[in-house]
């Protein structure tokens, strides 16, 4: 049943996906951009030698055909190659995805490990000191700008704390350009930018999960665990917990394509060689191929991502069906 | 006194609100013993719940019990520490409530559920309180327990988690068995299955129950001894034979002359009561029930009466009968 529903959602997000392709497709090219940066630049470049080469790429084809060689390729798993440096798309995004991958699944985890027991706690302790200040941190999260933070802590973390003396965290880089790599280089490495991406999922998903606490723990149900007699322990952990995090799932699952668009800030300041920068350094480029790709790698991560979050969602709460 | 199997004594519950403080229960006696039923009846808002609800110390925020004692088998559950409540509730004071829809956790397995008071007071493992559970469930009248027992609560209609809801209850063995209109929510025929199931259970097991209802009918078929609730307070109590043939206050008097009659005169109107119930903040002085009260003199107006014997043998909060007025003779 479960298989069933999966290929029948894959089937119906194959629309929402070529809708996309087609959108970034149509928006690339209603920009006035070259899309062979630089080459009316080169001097030893004769005109006729441009219009060979813009030929051969195919640029001076009708639209409908770019786009059809374009999403044929696409079917077979091409993306295409950079326009910048004629290396595939998908080579980049392989090299990069994994950085992406280990400073987005650790930030999700540290929010996930943090935001539950301070929403617990919060909604346990309402409106008391505690809560309030948990209050105070979360609005904090989501209305300091991260790049912001990003440099707050870097000049703390990294340049005070060196000229203090003190041990001092990395202010970039996924790893030491010199002997660098290995796993305790790269945590340290990770450190900043995971927290300063962890802050933002901790502020959203803490009053998130307070709120749900909350609804859940006026449930009837809950009455009934305490009318057993379990301990108040039990029956938030057990009873009411399990029954928060089930919408919780879903804003987790939608953060997934956020893998790449989320942290693009983040990647930036701190200089990590992941696909969100990548993304920005091409779209500066003019590198449509690649910009192209990018899009359609993200709009797949957003479909996966409903679909996971879906699918965790009916192994929570058996009342859902695969409808 | 203490012979009772539990005695509330003088029971003041308050919910301190934005707007004051709301007394939803305004010093309530009553007693329950061993293997008898008693009905609380009331209208909406009268406090039964609440009362109920002190007794198990469920109360939810902000309430709670500003004076009286609650003592079952001689302890005051009203200043039990929370650990001597967990242990009472579910195995010495079982409850079931009104919606059976809501008041079972969706994301775990009904047999679990029904298991998980035995797994917690009885120290059972997880396989034997599953059996333990089947059986139980199988006693209230689910067939097939074994299979039912695999399924969630939304598998099951209303009256099947009543009764899964009952089996939890009962499958301590508790002295006592609370339930707070368990029938409301459910279709007539459905209401019925679950009564005489109460029924059943008050025979079979012994336990003794306390059963909320708006039906005065059930209350007639079921209930050994009857509470009338009024604004927070007890309006009267009694053997319910005798409160229904000879009500001693006139809230219960107005109530019963508001039930339908199959043997009614045609075209004879429906006699509610009129006005409307009080303002639990700011109560009215004196009787509560004054405002509305068709047998009202001076007094009522200015003082409270206290729960006092009228007759061998109920109890009623009224000047008028207290004083040997009946209020049958009276109102013909
Ligand atoms: N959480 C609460 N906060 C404030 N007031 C409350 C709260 N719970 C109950 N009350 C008040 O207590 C009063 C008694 O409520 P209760 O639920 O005991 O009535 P009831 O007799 O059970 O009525 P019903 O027949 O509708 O179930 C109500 O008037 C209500 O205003
Ligand atoms: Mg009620």
């Amino acid at each position: 049943m479960l298989a069933r529903y999966v290929v029948r959602r894959v089937v119906a997000s194959i629309p929402v996906v070529f809708g996309v392709t087609l959108i970034t497709f149509g928006l690339l090219h209603a920009t006035s951009g070259a899309f062979v940066p630089g080459l009316e630049l080169n001097p030893n470049l004769r005109p006729e030698d441009i219009i060979r080469i813009r030929n051969n790429l195919g640029l001076n084809d009708p639209l409908p055909v770019q786009y059809w060689h374009w999403i044929s390729g696409l079917l077979h798993g091409d993306f295409g190659r950079s326009l910048v440096d004629g290396s595939p798309v998908l080579r980049h995004i392989s090299d990069r995805l994994p950085n992406t991958i280990e400073l987005t699944i650790t930030a999700i985890l540290l929010g996930i490990l943090i935001s539950i027991p301070l929403g617990v706690v919060g909604a346990l302790r309402r409106g008391s000191v505690i809560d309030n200040f948990f209050t105070f941190l979360s609005v904090a999260g989501v209305s300091i700008p991260s790049f912001w933070l990003a440099l707050l802590l870097i000049l703390l973390f990294s340049v005070s704390f060196h000229a203090w003396g003190l041990p001092w965290l990395p202010s970039g880089g996924a790893e030491s350009a010199f002997g660098g790599g290995d796993p305790i280089d790269r945590i340290t490495h990770l450190i900043l930018p995971a927290t300063c991406l962890a802050f933002v999922y901790i502020a959203i998903w803490s009053r998130f999960t307070r709120s749900s606490m909350l609804e859940v723990l006026s449930q009837d149900y809950v009455r009934t665990a305490r009318a057993k007699g379990m301990s108040e322990r039990r029956v938030t952990y057990l009873h009411a917990l399990r029954n928060s995090l089930v919408p919780l799932v879903t804003l987790i699952g939608l953060e997934l394509p956020g893998l790449v668009s989320g942290g693009a800030i983040i990647e930036i300041v701190f200089s990590w060689p992941g696909v969100g920068r990548l993304a920005l350094e091409r779209a500066l480029q003019y590198d449509y191929t690649m910009v192209l790709g990018l899009t359609t790698f993200v709009a797949l991560l957003v479909v996966v991502g409903n679909l996971l979050a879906d699918v965790i969602y009916a192994l929570l709460d058996p009342r859902i069906r695969y409808a | 006194m203490a012979d009772h199997l539990l005695e509330v004594q003088d029971l003041h519950t308050v919910f301190p609100t934005k707007d004051g403080v709301v007394k939803a229960v305004d010093g309530v006696s009553f007693h329950l013993d061993p293997g008898e039923t008693l009905g609380i009846v009331g209208e909406s808002g009268s406090g039964k719940s609440v009362t109920v609800l002190s007794v198990m110390r469920l109360l939810q925020r902000p309430g709670r019990i500003a004076s009286g004692r609650i003592l079952y088998k001689g302890r005051d559950l009203a200043k039990a520490s929370d650990p001597e409540m967990q242990e009472i509730r579910g195995e010495e004071i079982a409850m079931i409530f009104q919606d059976p829809m809501t008041s079972m956790n969706p994301v775990f397995k009904t047999g679990w559920q029904v298991g998980e008071p035995l797994r917690l007071h009885k120290n059972f493992d997880a396989k034997k309180a599953l059996k333990e559970a089947v059986g139980f469930l199988h006693k209230v009248g689910i067939p097939e327990a074994d299979k039912r027992a695999d399924q969630y609560p939304h598998e099951f209609s209303g009256g099947m988690r009543q009764r899964a809801m009952i089996a939890m209850g009962l499958s301590t063995g508790p002295n006592v068995l609370i339930a707070d209109e368990p029938t409301t929510a459910l279709d007539v025929t459905i209401q019925a299955q679950i009564l005489d199931l109460l029924r059943k259970v008050n025979h079979d097991f012994g336990t003794a129950t306390i059963l909320i209802t708006h039906n005065l009918g059930v209350v007639a078929g079921m209930c050994e001894r009857v509470m009338v609730m009024y604004a927070g307070k007890v309006a009267e109590q009694g053997p319910t034979e005798d409160v229904f043939a000879n009500p001693k206050h006139p809230y219960t008097w107005s109530l019963l002359r508001s039930i339908p009659r199959l043997d009614a005169q045609e075209h004879e109107p429906l006699r509610a009561i009129e006005g409307l119930p009080p303002d639990l903040i700011n109560p009215p002085t004196g009787c509560p029930f004054h405002p509305r009260c068709p047998f009202r003199i001076d007094r009522c107006i200015r003082e409270m009466p206290p729960l006092e014997p009228v007759g061998p043998t109920q109890l009623a909060t009224c000047w008028v009968t207290q004083a040997g007025r009946d209020l049958n003779e009276a109102a013909s």
